[in-house]
């Protein structure tokens, strides 16, 4: 009985520390500016104002900044998903000579491993010379490549685990290899796809680095590249930050909470089945 | 059969080129947008911009030796990549050990303790940077409120505090990822083992040496090896909340890497540098692919 | 649709899996590819249907030569052991898969598969999913697929492997009694040789990628052409005793029977049935002790031995004999078979 008590007090601690500092930053978005700096802490008794948000989405371009991060991760993932998925496919059901298909997955999965900086200086410069800087586009490219390995990497663990058998009826019964892929295979890794898809927007919609090396403009300044900028700089307006902050938090909950089921198997790159 | 049950064996004379054309998309851009880079990275660490134009130098490399700024953010790095690893790893392995155990509400849980991980990592800054601002955040509030004198406590402003600070916020982070994947590696365990060694009257801490940790290696082996290249290759968070500051106490290789490159506008040397952090992550995980397949054979 | 395989090989890697296969199957024909596991007999019909390539050799279907046609355009339907059945979609769609495939009409498809479900007694099942239904009723609808498109030719890979006995026995007698009312030819794959024997026209009986024998069951069961094709076919299998045949007089340890073949080393081959156990001495009989008996309702088996050897004989229900008992042989050497030990693989009668 002791034991259960002691766990069940844990496990309220572990999520009273996860979530109260992100308690907090909300309820300074909601905070006039007094409360914000008051002493004794504020944690509940204050009165909330929705002034902040509408400074941030409405005055200012945090909107912009939001359909940006938006247009980025929706566009890269789907192109991920789609070129990533095929060559996935291509990769687990066909042997290549000397042993290609597995040299390749392994290849693709290390081009993940490699830290972001050592890329984003030549994609820098390559951009730069393209004419490409602040650009929606040289993002939605960049963030493709940034996903694919992964979209490979998980595809092929779903795609492994169709039984061959299915495909070779389908090829009997007279389809075509594509037609196989699309009709029978597919719709059986339909989940897998999802729950890949779901990471692949969280990413990059998260992503911080490539997009603060490639845009500095309005125009195509992501979410997160938006909220760093105004803190970096002069006058720090935490209200309007933490308002955009919120904000920047609410697709990747939502989207964390639809696909908790595949969440442990996704971060640990398929090698532990949550 | 000696062939695997995995690959179609048939392929006419016509279907014999349909992986590689499946495969090409994806080779494309990855040798573009990832491999191309690298080798213009590693050319322009080897060429240097003098009066009489462009010149193959190993100068770039050289100076890396001599470089304390490069060499204490190194140190700097590898302090704070083993001590973030050591709280995680300590933290998240002994959550998964006291709550492996079926809970009403699991969902709601994990959902909770997700939070941290899927942040974006600006505004894990943010939020950090207010919890730990020494006037009006709420941790020097609450620990005024109990009596604690905060006045030294000047988180961000002081050099050494500053470091702890940035190794607890990755601590605050991350810890949920290594204990949900430490739990689900605990979870995928079989009952017979344990069954057996306390039919054989192993104690407790026997059991956990002999049966649990073995058969848990290839998550931690993982969860390790997917922490410490995240680690290496911080940026994000540190950015937000210090900037490497104050002065020099957190600066980080990818940050001094970033502001060589973007402040500087010193690309060749920002690429050498580049070019050295590449290797010793690879080095990292190539030691810890080893070791995972050490394991996967001895199954 | 006749079916031939001309010299048919197939190599993996290293090893031969089929060997310089040849048989000509005639149209309508139920065809069984019988063998231990590893013989060759899956392999040879994937070939066929296309799921493996031909690494040397012919096969024909009627007068084509199928050899480099895809898999998708040789017309033949395939049941598969594990079924194969789409698991998201329904027994209806399932069915209707080929059909779809060949871009028939959905009035079309519907008919036909009504009818195909009314002939196998599946129409209650048409809008279930695949894990729904039991291991009897997913085969069926695995052979609805197969049949809804006449096809020139079945194929079956072990399809009565996964059922519990009782519905493998019933199932065998359902499968003749359809491809009969088909007519279509049927080539069908199992280790089990009871199936063999009860379901085929003709039986090729394989070993290590090699043909041992092609004949009609009968045949086989009593003129089986080597000492392998003898011992896998029949149950409880045939007993073998070696010894030396010497002017007419068969000689094994205690064992002297009279045999009309040439002088020699063979080895006798007997079926159970044909030796006769007796509780009291016989005239002539030859005494062996008892093993152990095993009743099985309609019959006893009786497991001797004589000396060194070991036989089974088949006794009538009311056989009774206490273990390590004497009881009396009498052995019907017109009925037995015998090989020659000259070579240390294949025996030949």
């Amino acid at each position: 009985m002791r034991k259960g008590i002691f766990k069940t007090g844990l496990l309220v601690l572990a999520l009273v520390a996860a979530l109260t500092p992100v308690y907090w930053m909300i309820t300074i978005s909601l905070k006039i500016e007094r409360d914000q700096f008051a002493y004794p802490p504020k944690w509940f008794s204050f009165t909330p104002t929705i002034q902040h948000y509408y400074e941030a989405f409405v005055t200012r371009s945090f909107g912009q900044y939001l359909l940006t991060s938006a247009i980025v991760a929706v566009v890269s993932t789907a192109c991920a998903l789609v070129i990533g998925t095929l060559a996935a496919y291509a990769l687990t059901r066909f042997q290549l000579p000397y042993n290609l298909d597995r040299k390749l997955s392994l290849w693709i999965l290390s081009t993940r491993m490699f830290p972001a900086i050592v890329t984003a200086v030549p994609l820098f410069l390559m951009m730069r010379d393209l004419r490409l800087l602040n650009t929606r586009a040289s993002l939605i490219v960049v963030y493709t490549a940034f996903n694919l390995p992964f979209v490979v990497w998980m595809m092929r663990g779903f795609f492994a685990e169709v039984p061959r058998d299915l495909e070779e009826a389908a090829l009997v019964d007279g389809d075509s290899r594509l037609g196989a892929l699309v009709r029978v295979v597919l719709p059986l890794v339909a989940p897998g796809l999802a729950a890949t898809a779901v990471f692949c927007l969280i990413v990059s919609w998260n992503e911080f680095l490539f997009a603060l090396v490639l845009t500095q403009t309005d125009a195509a300044m992501t979410l997160p590249v938006g909220i760093a900028g105004r803190v970096t700089q002069y006058e720090i307006k935490w209200g309007v930050m933490s308002a955009a902050g919120a904000v920047a938090m609410i697709p990747i909950l939502v989207f964390a909470l639809a696909m908790q089921r595949y969440l442990v198997r996704g971060l640990s790159l398929g090698a532990v089945k949550g | 059969m000696p062939r695997s049950k995995r690959f179609f064996s048939a392929l006419n004379r016509r279907e014999l080129l349909l992986p590689y054309v499946l495969v090409a998309p994806a080779l494309a851009v990855l040798l573009a947008l990832s491999i191309y880079p690298l080798f213009y990275s590693i050319a322009i660490s080897l060429q240097q911009e003098t009066a009489s134009g462009i010149v193959w130098t190993l100068a770039h490399f050289k100076r890396l030796a001599t470089d304390n700024f490069f060499l204490t953010a190194m140190v700097h790095t590898f302090v704070y990549a083993v001590a973030a690893l050591t709280c995680e790893f300590v933290l998240g392995l002994a959550l998964a050990l006291l709550l492996n155990q079926q809970m009403r509400g699991r969902a709601v849980f994990r959902a909770s303790l997700l939070v941290p991980m899927m942040l974006p990592t600006v505004v894990v800054g943010i939020v950090w940077r207010l919890l730990l601002n020494p006037n009006f955040g709420a941790i020097n509030g609450t620990l005024k409120q109990l009596g604690v004198n905060t006045e030294s406590l000047t988180w961000t402003a002081s050099p050494r505090l500053a470091f702890v600070a940035v190794i607890a916020v990755d601590v605050w982070q991350w810890t949920p990822f290594v204990f949900l994947v430490l739990l689900a590696g605990l979870q995928a365990i079989p009952q017979e083992p344990y069954e057996a060694a306390l039919i054989d009257g192993s104690s407790r801490w026997q059991t956990f040496r002999h049966v649990t940790l073995p058969l848990l290696k290839p998550a931690i082996l993982i969860v390790l090896l997917l922490r410490t290249m995240d680690l290496l290759r911080v940026f994000d968070q540190i950015f937000i909340l210090t900037e490497g500051g104050p002065g020099f106490a957190t600066e980080l290789i990818s940050l001094y890497i970033y502001r060589t490159a973007f402040r500087f506008s010193d690309f060749g040397y920002a690429a050498a540098m580049s070019f050295v952090l590449l290797a010793l992550t690879n080095i990292v995980s190539l030691g810890y692919l080893r070791l995972l397949r050490d394991e996967k054979r001895n199954f | 649709m006749s079916i031939r395989f001309l010299n048919v090989s197939k190599t993996f890697g290293e090893s031969k899996v089929v060997d310089d296969l040849s048989l000509e199957i005639a149209d309508g024909e139920f065809v069984v590819l019988l063998g231990p596991s590893g013989c060759g007999k899956t392999t040879t019909l994937r070939m066929l249907a296309g799921l493996e390539t031909i690494t040397s050799g012919d096969i024909y279907i009627g007068d084509q030569r199928i050899n480099d046609v895809p898999t998708q355009r040789r017309d033949l339907a395939m049941v598969f052991q594990s079924y194969a059945l789409y698991p998201h979609m329904s027994i209806a769609e399932n069915i209707a898969y080929p059909l779809r495939v060949r871009k028939l009409g959905r009035d079309e498809r519907q008919n036909r598969v009504a009818r195909v479900a009314k002939s196998l007694e599946i129409e209650s099942l048409l809008d279930r999913k695949p894990r729904q239904l039991s291991g009897g009723e997913r085969q069926r609808v695995a052979l609805a697929r197969a049949i809804v498109r006449e096809p020139r030719a079945y194929l079956m890979d072990e399809p009565l492997s996964n059922l519990d006995a009782r519905l493998r026995v019933q199932m065998r007698g359902e499968l003749k009694r359809l491809q009969h009312q088909l007519g279509t030819t049927t080539i069908y794959v199992t280790h089990d040789q009871a199936e063999a024997m009860t379901l085929a026209s003709r039986v090729a009986v394989m070993k290590k990628g090699r043909l041992q024998q092609f004949d009609t069951p009968l045949n086989i069961y009593n003129h089986p052409a080597n000492r392998f094709v003898a011992e896998f076919v029949g149950s409880p299998s045939m007993n073998f005793i070696d010894g030396q045949i010497e002017r007419g007089v068969f000689v094994s340890e205690e064992i002297k029977l009279p045999v009309m073949r040439g002088d020699g080393s063979v080895s006798l081959g007997i079926r159970p049935e044909h030796v006769h156990v007796f509780t009291q001495p016989q005239d002539g009989a030859i005494p062996a002790r008892v093993y152990v008996t095993e009743l099985m309702g309609n019959e006893t088996f009786v497991f001797l031995t004589i000396g060194t050897h070991r036989l089974i004989a088949r006794a009538p229900a009311d056989f009774r004999a206490e273990v390590e008992s004497t009881v009396w042989l009498r052995l019907e050497t017109d009925k037995a078979h015998f090989f020659e030990k000259a070579k240390s693989t294949d025996y030949a009668e």
